[in-house]
């Protein structure tokens, strides 16, 4: 089984003596390339890290194999809703407290009031240079990607009969789900924002009212699109391939648009807040091959380091065509809440 | 001894107690009588130190406690040493006979002597709820002596009792507070219970003391005329008084005068067993309504001139509203006079 | 001479510690919110509309359940009453998306058994989750305040020709409007500051509004959006207020004795609640655990769960003591005790942040199991005032007056009278509280020492992510751990019963 074998090749520790050479050869290549955990450092002393989301015991069993390798090392883990923990990193600061040495954020939202409010660590380039380079920034690190898809009732509708473009999306014939309260879905409609402009991106979100149905969460948009409530929706990629995990015969598949906000890839990322190596070597375990496969693979994320494959069943990101967008200007939230509630749609 | 000077109390700004003053010798009991509302409850109340006093001042001494209570310096219930009966009786639902009886007391023994003494021998493992209302307010009792007070309020203990239960129980709490040898005040709104069992009475009206005699001067020779009234039946007639005979002249005859009144002009107080009733001409009423009593019968008559007076004979008598009757002062005792009432 | 009651002092301490969260959300406001426009209004509608109908619901499924557990001797009568009270450790989220998958087209009861079942959304499904997760406060509450009547009157009724029903109706009913009302107004806060059930059920509430703007990064909106909801909150508080029931003195207690078909009848009626709220979301849980497998959960969040909670029941009860004589005692200690109560009706994510900046000022406090736990009592504090004031209430003052005078200080009083013959408002105050600090969730994961992890923040984890199978043992365990919890305190009540065992059967 995968979930074995990683745990048990991230685990082991130092028969080899975790030499950085290959770490050296990573640094100085044009092309990023993913690190191995044999090649970084052992880590040592204590860190605390803010986990923001829920995952499952996923990002748990990633944490837990890399305390395993580090002896000497402890992890403090605080797991809680992504704005709660980012509005706790805000007070403590404030307050003159420091109780996180790192911010793991679902939502690359969270990460940019992190860093407007000057609290993010800047980066060494070894780190940022093992992304891909839409992905590299210089005071925090994407860790996974998710993108937006259109899972579809496969009962219900072909992939053929699915618009290409999200903008023609309003014109088809199709009952849709979505979940506007959702921070991934106000991500997609800044993205749209940031491409198409204020004005279509308000009328877009207008004559979509007309014909979606809301519901509280991605997940809930997915099982309705499962269970023919309707006949498409609006979702990140992870929960159809979660679904799917669990229910083989569920009929659900992803589709994707053209290089509009439809298949914007976002980010979850990690921030140091406190100025360690320790703090630092920590951000590179999570970006390990072995780490970044595991998370494709169990997770369904989608790997930001080079030559980890996408998890199964989903298509790599050279095929989609993603839009260009600066991650970091989603933090831009304001003015899209303002629109989407001046057309009624929050 | 307990001493109680000057006391006034006040709710907010409304005045409910003034000016009270009295003492009460070791074994004394003293019956504090009143309408509902007069301040007896309170002023019990402020003796337990439960409400605080606002003028005046409270001591208790006797040989091993002493202490005084002033508007500065209250002292707490705990710390006075006082016993206290009350109304709805107040045992503890959760605890038994016995364990409400102890509730303070080291010493079983001291429980025991009061429990056999009030003959609860029974009931010592019942919760309080099943008793019947004696019972429970012997347990009250025997609580509140066997912790051996300075002092013992009752607070009308027996108005929540049958009527059958009450004379029993009257002379029964009685008794017990003799053989405890404890100064008493006792609260009630029954004057025939306030006369019967009191060493002394206090009548109370709006707060003030308006008498603090003995049963029989109460009765007999009360201050005025609420406390006349208040205590038992009382009829008026107007008289003239004649100050070298030491007479009073009525329309039922000269009678004589218990005290040297302000004026010439009175009125006599008669209780209904001052007078007799005939049918002897020549006549001086008629009957108006006649009550049984068991015992005796008592009459209402009104005097030629429309003046009621009540009187109470032997319960054989069989005279019926609307009989001509002829009414005599029928005593040896001089009586009380009031100044006239103008109108 | 004017004398202050001694427990304001104290009382006043606690309520200026309960309006501490609030005065951080007036800190937070800052210039940049918005007005609240028209489209708030409608969403303001939805919410009273929930609110009113879950108070109704709680009240409709409460009082029958309550009058069914004081006043009818069941067979493991306790067993039926904690069973009846554990819907109120599971976090009323979870039972709206259980409710959610299991009803309507394609949900799993119609995948399984094949039957057709209406979907349970909107403002009638919110209603209905609600209700479910709301009514043990007023079972609590109203079996508190039942407990201590006096049996005598409805006796009377009886005798002067009403029916059972009617004399429960006319002469029980308005005697325990008091505890109704609380348990009632307990339910309808929860309601307004509940934000998963409405948004799984699609009913657009206040909350909503809150939780889209505090997700959003707008603290300060969302300070403000909750600042604007504490005008509805205190409104209800002072409707409540004017609820008054009369206090009396306790007296024997009351039984029916139905018969052993009557009493199976009554327990069959009472079995639809307990189906819906605890064995539907398990059973649910329990088909996902085994299509998913198991995960990684360890025994020691069921541990911590309970001794967080056991301890936050310990020390608000301790403080909500002198907030409930407080308000027994005048109309200051009245509004002490309301002020402690406007917390819970504040959407917990806000709530637990400005406990974050509060407990950033107590910096060795913060992120420790104190400090935890002093948010719990902050938040769940009105739980146990309530019920405690209507006990205490009822409570004979000349049986206080009695223990001083026979020499008893005002504390020995206290412990040797008050406390036992109160004991009942104490355990239901207690066992409210030990059950919201279970399922209690921002506070736990904001403030609880790093790493704590709970029954509740486990589930809020896995829920999170879709893995909802491993939300079975957690949540199975969070029912039977309240149940523990629950026949502990309940225990306790024994020796505040006030009846005679040795005493022949009274009717």
């Amino acid at each position: 089984m995968y979930r074995r074998t990683f745990l048990q090749s991230l685990a082991l520790y130092g028969a080899m003596g975790a030499l950085p050479t290959s770490l050296a050869n990573a640094l100085t290549s044009p092309t990023p390339s993913a690190v191995s955990v044999n090649d970084l450092p052992t880590l040592e002393g204590e860190l605390t890290l803010y986990l923001g989301r829920g995952e499952g015991g996923l990002y748990e069993d990633v944490l837990a194999a890399i305390q395993k390798r580090n002896p000497n090392f402890t992890l403090n883990i605080r797991r809680g809703p992504t704005a709660a923990l980012a509005n706790a990193i805000v007070a403590e600061a404030k307050a003159g407290i420091r109780r996180a040495d790192l911010f793991w954020a679902v939502d690359s939202g969270a990460i940019g009031m992190i860093a407007n409010e000057g609290l993010a660590q800047p980066l060494p380039s070894s780190i940022t240079g093992q992304l891909l380079p839409e992905f590299q920034f210089e005071n925090w690190t994407p860790v996974t990607g998710r993108i937006r898809t259109l899972p579809y009732n496969t009962q219900r509708l072909s992939a053929d009969k699915i618009p290409t473009d999200i903008m023609d999306l309003p014109d088809s014939d199709l009952s849709i789900a979505w979940a506007p309260a959702y921070a991934s879905f106000q991500s997609f409609v800044t993205a749209m924002r940031i491409l198409v402009g204020e004005e279509k991106t308000g009328l877009w979100l207008k004559a979509m009212n007309k014909r979606a149905k809301r519901y509280a969460g991605e997940l809930g948009v997915v099982m309705a699109v499962e269970r023919g409530e309707v006949d498409l929706g609006l979702a990140n990629h992870y929960y159809t391939l979660r679904l799917k995990s669990g229910k083989p015969d569920a009929q659900v598949n992803l589709a994707f648009t053209n290089n509009d906000a439809g298949c914007l890839v976002n980010a979850s990322g990690v921030v140091a807040l406190s100025n360690s190596d320790t703090a630092t070597n920590f951000i590179r375990y999570l970006l390990t091959v072995e780490a970044q496969s595991y998370l494709a693979n169990e997770a369904f994320e989608i790997p930001l380091v080079g030559q980890v494959s996408p998890p199964q069943g989903l298509p790599g990101l050279a095929q989609i065509s993603p839009p260009k967008v600066d991650l970091t200007k989603l933090a831009d939230l304001r003015p899209t809440l303002d629109l989407m509630r001046k057309v009624s749609v929050l | 001894m307990l001493k109680v000077s000057h006391l006034s109390i006040h709710y907010g700004t409304t005045q409910v107690v003034s000016d009270l003053s009295f003492s009460l010798d070791h074994d004394e009991i003293l019956m504090l009588v009143g309408p509902t509302g007069c301040g007896k409850t309170t002023i019990l109340k402020s003796l337990a130190g439960l409400v605080p006093i606002s003028q005046g001042e409270m001591t208790i001494g006797n040989g091993t406690h002493h202490w005084t209570a002033t508007p500065k310096k209250q002292v707490p219930p705990e710390k006075r040493n006082v016993g206290m009966v009350f109304q709805d009786f107040a045992l503890f639902p959760h605890l038994t006979v016995q364990e409400n009886i102890e509730f303070r007391l080291s010493d079983a023994a001291l429980a025991n002597h009061w429990i056999d003494l009030l003959g609860l021998s029974a009931f010592r493992k019942t919760k309080p709820n099943s008793l019947s209302g004696g019972q429970k307010q012997r347990v009250a009792l025997a609580r509140t002596l066997a912790h051996e007070p300075a002092y013992v309020l009752l607070d009308e203990p027996l108005s929540n009792l049958d009527a059958a239960l009450k004379d029993d129980l009257r002379w029964e709490i009685r008794q017990a507070l003799k053989s405890a040898g404890v100064p008493a005040l006792w609260v009630t709104h029954d004057q025939d219970e306030a006369l019967s069992v009191g060493d002394r009475i206090g009548v109370l009206r709006n707060g003030n003391l308006e008498q603090l005699d003995s049963p029989e001067n109460c009765y007999s020779q009360p201050a005025n005329r609420f406390v006349a009234g208040f205590l038992g039946e009382a009829s008026f007639i107007s008289g003239e008084y004649h100050a070298s005979t030491h007479q009073i002249t009525t329309q039922l005859g000269d009678v004589p005068c218990a005290i040297e009144p302000t004026g010439q002009s009175v009125d006599v107080l008669l209780r209904p067993e001052d007078l007799s009733i005939t049918t002897n001409t020549p006549t001086n009423g008629v009957i108006h309504w006649s009550r049984y009593e068991g015992s005796a019968r008592l009459y209402s008559v009104l005097l030629d001139g429309d003046r009621e007076v009540k009187i109470r004979t032997r319960h054989d008598n069989r005279l019926m509203p609307g009989d001509q009757v002829r009414v005599d002062v029928n005593c040896t005792h001089p009586l009380t006079v009031f100044p006239k009432e103008p109108g | 001479m004017i004398k202050i009651p001694r427990s304001y002092p104290v009382a006043l301490v606690i309520a200026l510690l309960a309006l501490s969260p609030i005065v951080v959300l007036l800190n937070l406001v800052g210039d940049d919110f918005q007005a609240f426009d028209a489209r708030n209004l409608q969403v303001l509608t939805n919410t009273l509309l929930l609110m009113t109908f879950t108070a109704l619901g709680s009240i409709a499924i409460g009082v029958p359940l309550a009058i069914l557990t004081t006043y009818v001797r069941l067979p493991w009568g306790r067993f039926w009453l904690i069973v009846l009270a554990a819907p109120l450790a599971l976090p009323s989220y979870l039972g709206a998306f259980t409710f959610y998958a299991a009803f309507g087209m394609g949900g799993e009861i119609s995948n399984l058994l094949g039957i057709p079942t209406p979907a349970v959304n909107g403002l009638a499904g919110s209603t209905l989750i609600m209700t479910l997760y709301t009514y043990p406060f007023v079972l609590l509450t109203t079996r508190a305040s039942l407990s201590s009547l006096d049996a005598s009157q409805i006796y009377a009724a009886r005798t002067l020709g009403l029916s059972l029903m009617m004399s429960l109706w006319r002469v029980v009913l308005p005697r325990i409007l008091n505890g109704i009302a609380a348990g009632a107004l307990l339910a309808a806060m929860y309601a307004l500051s509940d934000f998963g059930t409405p948004a799984i059920m699609g009913l657009d509430t206040f909350t909503r509004v809150i939780f889209v703007e505090y997700n959003a990064f707008g603290l300060s909106q969302a300070a403000m959006l909750s600042l604007q909801l504490l005008v509805v909150i205190m409104l209800i508080l002072f409707l409540e207020s004017r609820f008054k029931g009369t206090t009396e003195r306790p007296g024997r207690h009351l039984y029916f004795w139905p018969s052993a078909q009557q009493k199976f009848f009554m327990l069959l009626a009472a079995s639809p609640v307990f189906l819906l709220a605890i064995v539907l979301p398990l059973s649910i849980f329990f088909l996902w655990l085994w299509r998913d497998g198991l995960g990684n959960f360890q025994l020691a969040y069921a541990w911590n769960s309970a001794y967080a909670s056991l301890i936050a029941a310990f020390v608000a009860v301790l403080l909500a003591l002198p907030v409930a004589y407080a308000a027994i005692k005048g109309k200051v200690g009245r509004i002490m005790e309301r002020v402690t109560y406007m917390g819970f009706g504040i959407p917990g994510i806000v709530m637990g942040t400005a406990l974050v900046y509060l407990g950033l000022k107590l910096p060795f406090m913060y992120q420790t199991l104190g400090l935890l736990v002093l948010a719990y009592v902050l938040r769940f504090l009105p739980l146990a005032v309530g019920s405690i004031r209507t006990t205490t209430e009822s409570l004979d003052n000349s049986l206080l007056d009695a223990a001083r005078v026979l020499g008893a200080s005002r504390n020995e009083a206290f412990r040797r009278v008050t406390l036992p013959l109160t004991m009942r408002g104490l355990i239901a105050g207690a066992a409210l509280v030990f059950l919201e600090a279970m399922r209690e969730l921002p506070a736990t994961l904001l403030l609880g020492p790093t790493g704590f992890e709970t029954l509740a923040t486990y589930l809020w984890r896995v829920y999170e992510a879709g893995y909802f199978g491993l939300a079975a043992i957690p949540g199975l365990l969070l029912f039977v751990l309240s149940g523990f919890g629950l026949a502990l305190m309940f225990s306790g009540e024994r020796s505040a019963d006030l009846d005679n065992k040795n005493e022949p059967s009274k009717r």
